[in-house]
């Protein structure tokens, strides 16, 4: 698949080939349609949707935002209609988007994924599933399913039951050995993964003497963990040989390539498009320049090449272009 | 508010002039002739910072006329110092028009508006659409010092009648501004934009005296065009405003987490249940 500008910038999520590189990342991009105004989401490789429950879920008092420096803390708690309401309301609406749809499950058990992850993948909207493992607003206590080895392999496996669409687990960077997090999900039959979901941060007011977040605790993301982002991507790209998307801070091109160096396929845009909602466009001539000026025709021939423990050189291979 | 949002659009503008009205608070002329005519009361811009690396911020928009349209904000933070800084010729990106505005149509001939800090900024196009119409304004306003209380005169040389509360007592009323609306006679409708404990405030008195009120919120944004469910606010889940809310609780309740950026940033005080 290649951009009418020559190049080939596509990338591949299991048996999903993304014309384009860019994802729209979950809970920041809503379904992709209220960015429809200021991007050609046909030029955006996927959106990854808002997490659904089996249950609706109120989610996080407010302030569920606090700005830090060069980034943000959120706390949303996972807000959603659950599956019952979404699949009868929400869903057919994504078909209308003009790239691929990927969903996003959230849950508290591991039947809770597999429920959830059946029911969605069982959709023809949706052309793959996110397994977010590692959302910190929910957790007790900050422990997430991706904060072990053994539940995120239960919680992977129970959904791979349930489906053959591609299945991307989203890793917490808020771990001591990511790597191992990472064998686990694959073990257990993840196609790809999200490399990674937010920091575990907090900011307090000092005049009300009070936690800022009404959550006390968020996510950090934004450019003030993009450093902690890419080294994930790079040990998780060290320890699998399977297709990540490579998320966390990216802002530019500039940040974008260096992800794909590091061994991302694909990278992730969430928080920078709240600071220009035209970010995946951007991101993407930038990197169509690059690709321009350093010569490279086809995206996948730098993926990894910043990681000389790289796990993953035999991933492309094979007729799909 | 049932109003439909507005196509929106990222707007390259430049910065026509630039005036620091207060210590730390400017007045942003921007030149948008194209935003002009989408623009109603009570609408909003993300103004994008320059260089990134922040999310936006989100600013009501103070005037539209001609080919200029305005943003007021206090600086208060790294956010708004960087915007603070541009000085008049440079560039400004904005999302604009966002959110879905005051409903100033019916019938009422006399209208409180009752603004709180920054919240000024959001009410000058409300105040020009009624007195436009030949209703009568009473702006209530209300600032921390008398060095606060920005852009009185210009609501008073448009035609409305000023009442004035500062909470170090160096201008009017030593108090809240909503003590002084309470003390004059009740108003057919009310239009209120502030920080939040003086929303509450209005939205008791209006559902004491039974006045429609129409509240502009005060939220922390995400990425203010829907998208990200950070600044929400608890409503009635069968309201007009959110009629197509599912549930939002497995407890049965009726209330739901509305986006103040897209069903808001304007809510009627007794559909709101914070």
């Amino acid at each position: 698949m290649v951009d009418p500008s020559g190049f080939d910038v596509s990338a591949r999520i299991g048996s999903l080939v993304l014309p384009y590189p860019t994802v729209g990342l979950s809970g920041c991009y809503g379904s992709g349609a209220e960015f429809a105004p200021y991007v050609d989401l046909s030029r955006v490789g996927a959106v990854v949707l808002k997490s659904v429950t089996r249950r609706p879920r109120m989610g996080n008092p407010t302030p569920r935002i606090v700005h830090t420096p060069a980034g943000m803390l959120n706390a949303i708690g996972l807000q959603n209609p659950g599956i019952d309401w979404y699949l009868q309301h929400d869903v057919a609406k994504f078909a209308q988007t003009p790239c691929a749809t990927i969903g996003s499950v959230a849950g508290f058990s591991v039947d809770d994924y597999a429920y959830v992850c059946e029911r969605l993948a069982a959709r023809s909207e949706i052309a793959a599933i996110e397994l977010n493992i590692s959302c910190p607003n929910v957790a007790h206590e900050g422990e997430t399913f991706a904060c072990d080895p053994n539940l995120t392999a239960r919680v992977v496996r129970a959904a791979r039951a349930t489906t053959e669409k591609p299945i991307i687990a989203k890793l917490s960077p808020n771990v001591t050995d990511i790597g191992t997090i990472a064998r686990a999900a694959v073990e257990a039959g993840a196609d790809a993964l999200a490399v990674v979901n937010t920091v575990r941060g907090m900011a307090i007011d000092i005049y009300r003497r009070k936690p800022r977040l009404g959550n006390v605790t968020g996510g950090l993301s934004g450019a003030a963990i993009r450093p902690i982002a890419l080294l994930a991507v790079y040990e998780v790209a060290r320890a699998v040989s399977v297709p990540i998307v490579g998320q966390g801070g990216i802002e530019t091109a500039s940040d974008a390539i260096e992800f794909l160096l590091a061994g991302a396929s694909a990278v992730g845009i969430g928080t920078a498009n709240f600071a220009d909602p035209r970010a995946p466009m951007t991101i993407l001539d930038g990197i169509l320049a690059y690709m321009a000026q350093q010569n490279v025709r086809s995206l996948r021939d730098i993926v990894g090449t910043a990681n000389a423990g790289f796990a993953n050189s035999s991933q492309f291979e094979g007729d799909e272009g | 508010m049932t109003l439909a949002s507005p196509p929106s659009s990222v707007v390259s503008t430049r910065i026509l002039d630039r005036t620091e009205v207060a210590r730390d608070v400017i007045l942003l002329g921007i030149e948008a002739p194209e935003l002009v005519e989408k623009v109603r009361p009570g609408h909003f811009a993300m103004a994008l910072l320059p260089g990134g690396q922040a999310a936006g911020v989100a600013l009501g928009i103070y005037e539209a006329r001609g080919e200029r349209c305005s943003l007021l904000f206090f600086i208060a933070g790294d956010r708004t110092r960087r915007l603070g800084a541009l000085r008049v010729g440079e560039m400004l990106d904005i999302v604009a028009p966002l959110g879905n505005g005051f409903d100033c149509g019916g019938k009422a001939r006399d209208i409180a508006i009752v603004a709180g800090g920054v919240g000024i900024a959001s009410v000058l196009l409300p105040a020009q659409a009624f007195l436009a119409r030949g209703a009568r304004v009473r702006l209530f306003y209300g600032a921390r010092t008398a060095e606060r209380l920005v852009e009185a005169e210009r609501f008073a040389t448009e035609g409305c009648d000023l009442s004035i509360a500062t909470d170090d007592g160096s201008r009017g009323h030593h108090g809240v501004v909503t003590e002084l609306l309470a003390r004059e006679p009740a108003p057919e409708a009310i239009l209120a934009c502030g920080p939040t404990p003086m929303l509450r405030a209005v939205s008791a008195y209006a559902q004491e005296r039974n006045v429609p009120a129409q509240l502009s919120l005060e939220e922390a944004f995400g990425c203010g065009v829907g998208g990200c469910w950070g600044c929400v606010v608890p409503i009635i889940g069968s309201s007009a405003q959110a009629p197509s809310f599912p549930p939002s609780d497995a407890d049965g309740s009726d209330v739901v987490h509305a986006r103040v950026c897209v069903e808001g940033p304007v809510f009627w005080a007794h559909e709101l249940r914070w």
